[in-house]
């Protein structure tokens, strides 16, 4: 049980980070808390919901869909809110209530077109049968999800380290005014970022039906506090520690199912606690100042 | 002599005028222009599957009184339309609180009903009692509700908690121990309606004190959506029987774990597939729903009904006016209108439109109401104890559909159990 429940939590983990990368990309660049990022995964999900039912459009199909569609949402979405927010005196706090009411406007929409009820894409379509990984069996869709994920972590990486893009997107992450003094595009960097960060949200939605079992447009809420979570333990702003965080809370949450099943809800909040009484800045938090 | 008959005349006339004036006084004037009945819905969120089909279900009984000019209320003796207030509580249940008294006191409705399932129900049970006002509890099953010393509740449609796995304990214990059940796995939800099913299901077993045991028996949060883990775990106490009680979320989840983990155990339950089975069937797929023993429910066993529409024709009206298929048709859509009728019924049948004297006109239907939900029966508390669902086994239809078999108990049964599942 104890191999099982290890090896389970990486694949979960890896998923997780993915879920969170897009929202610490976001906070990273921007310093804003976008409480709509679940909403965003939601509408991934629903997205590959859709595309499957309406014309049996394979969900690797939907990524990339998902990725061109939603960076293509997010910079002109950038350019109506954000810079605004940025003029303000407190940007984090109002970032936070004005993504809320997106948030609330989102997932009032997606019920009015989806309806309230769960929605689900057949296992069967990620592969049919379980895998032996290790000695052990793991649905298929989960071990491509997880390689799914893994990948997306891998483009990221390659985005923020081997482009120009990204290079100037880290010089912005480190000091916005600084960037700007330099003569880098601050707003266009973010811009770019932003749509990056929903279509990451987006992707982590594509697999929703595969790792979560079903989809609802409520379920935004509960995914944002596990964003959190991951993105607090990695360390906020830092986008690869997202993935630290994925993997310590799939572990972790696996162990909680096997060993306290029922205090399993708790965990995310336990975590959350821990982090920011322990290392409030997060396991990875030194790096990511001196990056 | 003229003079003392016109008299006697006029004076009769002007009591019969003053005793028609004061009738018309108390009959006309005294009755309201509606009846408002007051309740909640969850558009979204964990509850919105169990929730808005049976809101749906009480509308469509509430537009068909209104379409027939309203409901008959017997103290006014006469129809009068009925206003549905209905507030989105979005499966949050410090916003059912807050919108459980705004009904009550700022609205104040005549009837109020409480929003489906035990989550939202329970927050209803303190807050009407408190105002003497009868909770019209439609699914909220949990045993906690319901006590003998509050007036102020009383269930329509499902049976209380506890008797829900009667039949599935009473199977495992007798019919299960000669098809070679031992081992019993127990997987719930930690929430009233599940947690008291778990417990009823220990209870039953214990007094049956049948040559099995329970290897396993774990509680999960209501909102886990990953089941892998929790199968291995559950694979590792090797049951020969598994029984799962969980919400819509928690079945969709565990069954499609189940069925991508390529795990297969002999004896299967789960609630949803038989509440909820085109919803199920919709999430899982008809495969992973093959074998699974569940509730038989009154969207499947079309009971003979003496008051209501019949199935078929309740079917047909429901898919008339909710067509679009958002809402799934199934269990919940039935309790929802079998609520309508209880208070059709009640309404009727009532003294005054005191809340007592509504709880006493629905315990006067008890025993002698039989819906599409089938027999409406209450105990002492207000608890439902009719409409308990057999024992059923989904199976293939040899056409690439599903179908229902009763297993238990025997004199319902329409065919045996398929063990082990294949």
């Amino acid at each position: 049980m104890l191999e099982y429940a290890l090896l389970a939590g990486l694949v979960f983990g890896l998923y997780f980070s993915l879920v969170g990368l897009g929202l610490n990309l976001v906070f990273g660049v921007m310093r804003i808390v976008n409480l709509a990022h679940g909403d965003f995964l939601m509408l991934g999900a629903f997205g590959a919901f859709w595309l499957f039912n309406l014309i049996h459009l394979n969900p690797i199909a939907t990524v990339f869909l998902a990725l061109i569609l939603f960076t293509a949402l997010g910079v002109p979405l950038y350019y109506l809110l954000v810079p605004r927010l940025l003029r303000a005196k407190d940007p984090e706090m109002l970032s936070i209530i004005l993504f809320f009411g997106l948030s609330q406007v989102i997932e009032a929409l997606a019920t009015i077109v989806f309806g309230p009820s769960e929605r689900s894409i057949p296992g069967r379509v990620l592969g049919s049968g379980p895998v032996q990984v290790l000695g052990q069996s793991f649905p298929a869709a989960w071990l491509a999800s997880g390689v799914a994920s893994a990948l997306a972590v891998l483009g990221v990486y390659l985005y923020l380290y081997r482009t120009r893009l990204g290079y100037l997107t880290r010089a912005v992450m480190v000091n916005r005014e600084e960037a700007l003094a330099t003569g880098i595009d601050v707003h266009r960097v973010s811009a770019i970022a932003f749509g990056v960060g929903l279509a990451l949200a987006a992707i982590a939605g594509v697999f929703a039906p595969f790792m979560l079992g079903s989809v609802t447009p409520a379920m935004g809420v509960d995914l944002n506090i596990q964003s959190f979570v991951v993105i607090v333990i990695g360390s906020l702003g830092n986008p690869l520690g997202t993935v630290l965080g994925g993997i310590v809370y799939g572990v972790s949450l696996m162990f909680m199912q096997t060993y306290f099943s029922s205090w399993a809800n708790l965990l995310p909040y336990v975590l959350l606690i821990l982090i920011l009484l322990v290392r409030p800045s997060g396991l990875l938090g030194r790096q990511v100042r001196r990056a | 002599m003229y003079q003392s008959i016109f008299r006697r005349i006029a004076v009769n006339a002007a009591a019969a005028l003053s005793a028609a004036a004061f009738a018309a006084s108390v009959w006309g004037a005294g009755s309201p222009a509606e009846i408002k009945i007051g309740t909640l819905y969850a558009s979204s969120g964990n509850f919105a599957a169990i929730s808005m089909p049976v809101h749906y279900g009480l509308k469509l009984w509430v537009d068909q009184m209104n379409a027939e000019g309203g409901v008959y209320v017997k103290p006014y003796n006469k129809k009068i339309p009925i206003k549905l207030i209905a507030y989105d509580d979005q499966s949050n249940t410090a916003t059912a609180a807050t919108l459980y008294n705004q009904l009550i006191t700022q609205d104040k409705v005549d009837i109020l009903v409480a929003d489906s399932g035990s989550v939202l129900t329970s927050v209803a049970v303190p807050i009407a009692r408190d105002h003497k006002m009868l909770l019209i509890d439609q699914t909220g099953t949990g045993a906690a509700f319901f006590s003998k010393d509050n007036l102020y509740i009383v269930l329509m449609s499902d049976p209380v908690s506890s008797i829900w796995p009667k039949y599935i304990a009473d199977f495992l214990t007798t019919d299960g121990v000669k098809l070679g059940i031992k081992r019993i796995a127990l997987l719930y939800s930690t929430n009233d309606f599940t947690g008291t099913q778990a417990n009823a299901v220990r209870g039953f077993i214990k007094a049956a004190n049948a040559p099995v045991e329970i290897v396993y028996d774990q509680g999960v949060p209501t909102n886990t959506t990953s089941y892998t883990v929790i199968i291995n775990n559950i694979s590792a106490a090797n049951p020969d029987a598994v029984i799962a009680l969980g919400y819509p979320n928690n079945d969709i989840s565990y069954l499609r774990n189940l069925q991508d983990s390529g795990v297969k155990y002999k004896w299967q339950f789960a609630i949803y597939p038989g509440l909820e089975t085109e919803h199920l069937e919709k999430t899982v797929g008809a495969k992973g729903l093959e074998y699974v023993y569940t509730y038989t429910p009154s969207s499947v066993l079309e009971y003979k009904a003496e008051f209501g529409m019949s199935l078929p024709q309740f079917r047909a009206a429901w898919n008339k006016k909710y067509g679009e298929g958002k809402v799934s048709f199934g269990f919940n859509s039935v309790a929802g209108y079998t609520t309508g009728l209880v208070l059709q019924k009640a309404l009727a049948g009532t003294e005054s439109m005191d809340q007592l004297a509504l709880r006493k006109a629905i315990f006067a239907l008890s025993g002698k109401l039989k819906t599409i939900d089938g027999s409406f029966e209450l105990d002492e508390t207000g608890a439902q104890i009719g409409e308990i669902t057999p024992l059923g086994q989904i199976v293939p239809d040899g056409k690439g559909g599903l179908k229902f078999v009763v297993v238990y108990p025997h004199d319902v049964a329409t065919g045996k159990p398929v063990y082990p599942a294949k």
